[in-house]
């Protein structure tokens, strides 16, 4: 079966930096991914290019086979992003946003008002029906975000840090949209930071470190007998890095 | 967590934030004064000393002239930051909230940063013409000159200080938003149109007591008071003059400091009920989206307004000499100038880029220049129409121009906007200064100027053509209209799909990306230079025209053929012994434009 999303050797240099050094990454359609890492690791470097925001200097990303860099309008079509802190056309409303977006992606009128409609009521952004979006909190941009991704029912998901600066209720929510999204067929990638949530949510996990990939596998190949946070410390954490305290901190 | 934090040195003095702020500017313009930046602070300053050794130099000719001089460094010192992105904002108010130093001691210390800089300094030198005018008056005139200078420059850095807060917060509604733009646009229309005033002046047989004794009231000529009150003996006088500019410089700190708690948030559009969209394809949505855009934020009202009023008072402004040739002029004028103010059209929405990017194939530059032609046209054609039907005439002109002009500017606009991409802060990360919409103000500006030039050129053809063939001209401009609207906007479409990534990177990072194997070079030379040289390049190539054609070469052959006409040439309005100088001065600021542009571009070729 052709994978939702397949990454060969993507890597990318910024100035003497690199960023993301020859990536392959897998993940099989109808799969739940996680990819963890610190910060700076290279996880937004690395999703940015999987979905055409990022031009790569090398390598290839291929969404159920159609190649995102030589046949775009097919690999986008099927894929919905949300990315980490860009910003949306700020100066419209939720609702706005939302069919302004569908309007663009060619759906039908009537469609994008009632996808549009659903969307605004199950991620409770409906209350805030006058609000431009450049007034929303950091939750709500993320909320708003999620639903752009979903607006043209696509079949990968591909979010960056979705649960950043979200309230717990809204992040029940989501857990519960995204787990029904691959209930029902879909696949989704998701980039964290927090442990206990990749544990949580995916089957599968990567572990990016330095720009290059650490682990991958399905969650019980990549944690083994021990919880995923241990694991992940083991991989990137530097030999004898104990905990330093700040003297002058405690009395 | 049980953590008791020692009190933290929040009793900081005055003295030592002051300092400390000073020496926080001093840190940044060492770093900032790389190459490129360098070389741009170096071209102000430069220019900057011209205008310093020109009002010195007035010092030694006239009390009144050097008064003139010195209202003029007012203006500037509070207009400028209006038209460059919202002034100098190395150290921002924004970085030490969390220090919860009082509102006066905050405004004090980010005082002493902002006379910290090439513009202060400069303006010091230009203000020792206090000095120059008190050696001319005797020794206790030069000892108040002293005080005077420093007092002086004081008022001039928060004068642009408390004029950039009140403006920001006017910019927090309609009202404020439509108030400021008439208000500035009729300000740089009246300094456009300089030599009106100047030849209305001399018409009325130079400065008269009147324009002097107000020269001396206005804040910028307080110093000179003194200097000149000592320099006459009258101690009290000077004492007083010296005293109240004390006490100007209190209160307008004070004034500061309490924008300064009032500069929260950025820019807040209004919360009026929302019309539903009734777009119903991708293109049409685009255009609904912009529209929205337009009327929603607060600073393209501005924008707006402020086009409008320039376009009307520069055309106008001629009438207080009796000449009514130049109004029809207005809705062309107004075409320009909004297009030069809407250069950052890609920049404005930051990375809201990476939509469109998902998206292939969406009609994007078609949607953003009907958006703008719907926005610009009407105004335009209202402006023209009217102010063409006051003077009756010339028609076949000012219908060609309009025509050329606003598809000119509709192509230009987005074309501009993705090939020199100068990158912008995403509207919800914007600071508390409205105005500031980029991180590099300095080159938006000047695309701000390259965008006026370039878009101004498109008219050209139709301006030539009615002067050749009437009527038919018309026909030519909505011909060039429509082939740059539809030319550039598919070469802007074209850029953004095949570079879209490296453009949305460089929204991202606020840097151009080095060129690295996914770039490819234009073959032109002219991209592979430094933004900023680029856009010098641009400005000089573009510019150049203007003093050597209609303000050199014209008006000589005029007065070699003995031509009645002096309509906006500038020379000819001017008494005979400066004709010629005038003349050649223009000639040669054309040729040394072009000569710089293309130095500029040479040198830079060869590396």
């Amino acid at each position: 079966m052709t994978p939702a999303l397949e990454i060969t050797g993507l890597s990318k240099t910024f100035g003497e930096k690199i960023a993301v050094d020859h990536v392959d990454l897998t993940v099989p359609q109808g799969s739940f991914y996680g990819l963890v890492g610190q910060n700076g690791a290279g996880k937004t470097t690395t999703l940015s290019m999987a979905v055409g925001l990022l031009r790569p200097d090398g390598g290839s990303a291929r969404i159920f086979g159609a190649d995102v860099w030589s046949d775009p309008s097919r690999a986008l079509s099927m894929v919905g992003v949300l990315p980490d802190g860009l910003a949306m056309p700020e100066r419209l409303t939720g609702r706005e946003v939302l069919t302004y977006l569908g309007l663009l992606r060619g759906l039908p009128k009537a469609v994008v008002a009632e996808r549009a409609e659903e969307l605004l009521s199950v991620l409770e952004l409906d209350v805030a029906e006058k609000t431009l979006v450049i007034e929303y909190s950091t939750g709500m941009r993320k909320k708003i975000g999620l639903a752009t991704a979903l607006l043209h029912a696509p079949r990968l998901l591909v979010l960056d840090e979705p649960f950043e600066a979200v309230d717990p209720v809204s992040a029940a929510t989501i857990k519960t949209i995204l787990r029904g999204f691959v209930a029902g067929g879909g696949s989704i990638v998701l980039s964290s930071h927090v442990m206990a949530l990749v544990e949580q949510l995916c089957d599968h996990v990567g572990v990016i470190d330095g720009g290059r990939v650490a682990a991958a596998g399905t969650l019980e190949q990549v944690r083994g007998g021990r919880s995923l946070e241990d694991t992940f410390v083991g991989l990137v954490g530097s030999a004898g890095t104990g905990t330093k305290e700040l003297s002058w901190l405690s009395r | 967590m049980a953590v008791t934090l020692t009190p933290a040195p929040a009793a900081a003095t005055a003295v030592t934030a002051a300092r400390t702020m000073a020496g926080m500017k001093l840190a940044v313009l060492r770093h900032s004064m790389s190459g490129q930046k360098a070389g741009l602070v170096a071209t102000g300053g430069t220019l900057g000393l011209v205008l310093a050794g020109g009002t010195l130099f007035a010092a030694f000719q006239s009390g009144d002239l050097l008064a003139a001089a010195y209202a003029v460094w007012m203006l500037g010192w509070i207009l400028g930051p209006v038209f460059s992105g919202g002034g100098d904002e190395t150290l921002r108010p924004e970085y030490f909230t969390l220090l919860g130093l009082p509102p006066r001691r905050l405004a004090v210390g980010l005082l002493v940063g902002a006379f910290v800089g090439v513009a202060p300094a400069i303006s010091l030198l230009a203000l020792t013409g206090l000095a120059v005018s008190g050696v001319r008056r005797g020794p206790a005139a030069v000892l108040v000159a002293l005080p005077a200078t420093l007092l002086q420059l004081a008022v001039f850095v928060l004068l642009s200080r408390v004029a950039v807060a009140a403006l920001g917060i006017a910019l927090r509604s309609r009202v404020g938003a439509i108030g400021t733009g008439l208000v500035n646009g009729v300000i740089l229309a009246a300094l456009g149109q300089g030599w009106v005033f100047v030849i209305a002046l001399g018409q009325a047989g130079g400065i008269t007591p009147e324009a002097s004794a107000v020269l001396r009231y206005l804040p910028s000529g307080w110093g000179l008071a003194a200097v000149e009150a000592a320099g006459a003996g009258n101690w009290g006088r000077a004492g007083l003059v010296l005293g109240a500019t004390a006490v100007l410089v209190a209160l307008l700190l004070a004034t500061w400091a309490a924008l300064l708690t009032r500069r929260v948030g950025a820019a807040r559009a209004s919360a009026r009920s929302r019309r539903p969209m009734t777009a119903s394809t991708a293109s049409g949505a685009v255009v609904a989206k912009e529209l929205r855009a337009w009327s929603r934020d607060l600073v393209r009202t501005h924008q707006l307004t402020f086009s409008v009023a320039y376009g009307v008072f520069f055309a106008a402004a001629p009438l207080v000499l009796g000449i009514d040739a130049m109004l029809p002029w207005a809705g062309p004028i107004f075409i320009v100038m909004a297009a030069a103010m809407t250069a950052g059209l890609y920049a404005v929405d930051g990375t809201a880029l990476w939509l469109t990017l998902t998206v292939p194939g969406a009609a994007d530059v078609r949607g953003r220049q009907r958006a703008w032609l719907l926005v610009v046209g009407p105004v335009a054609a209202a402006l023209a129409l009217a102010c063409t039907a006051v003077t009756g005439g010339p028609w076949p002109m000012v219908l060609a121009l309009t025509a050329a002009l606003l598809g000119g500017g509709a192509g230009i606009v987005p074309l501009m906007s993705v090939y020199a991409l100068v990158p912008g802060t995403d509207p919800h990360r914007r600071g508390g200064n409205p105005l500031r919409v980029s991180e590099d103000d300095g080159a938006l500006t000047g695309m701000a100027y390259a965008v006026l030039a370039l878009v101004a050129l498109t008219g050209a053809p139709a301006a030539v053509a009615v002067a050749l063939y009437g009527w038919a001209g018309v026909a030519v401009g909505v011909a060039t209209g429509v082939l740059c609207w539809w030319g550039f906007g598919l070469l802007a479409q074209r850029r953004l799909h095949a570079r879209g990534p490296e453009l949305l990177q460089t929204m991202r990072t606020g840097k151009r990306p080095a060129a690295g194997p996914g770039s490819r070079g234009n073959g032109g030379g002219f991209d592979e230079l430094p933004k900023r040289e680029r856009i010098i390049v641009g400005v000089c190539m573009t510019i150049a025209a203007i003093p050597l054609f209609p303000q050199g070469v014209v008006p000589a052959l005029i007065k070699i053929n003995d031509g009645g006409t002096r309509s906006w040439f500038l020379a000819l309005h001017l008494p005979e012994v400066f004709q010629w100088p005038v003349i050649a001065m223009m000639i040669l600021l054309g040729l040394g434009a072009y000569g710089t542009g293309a130095w500029i571009f040479y040198r830079h070729r060869r590396r």
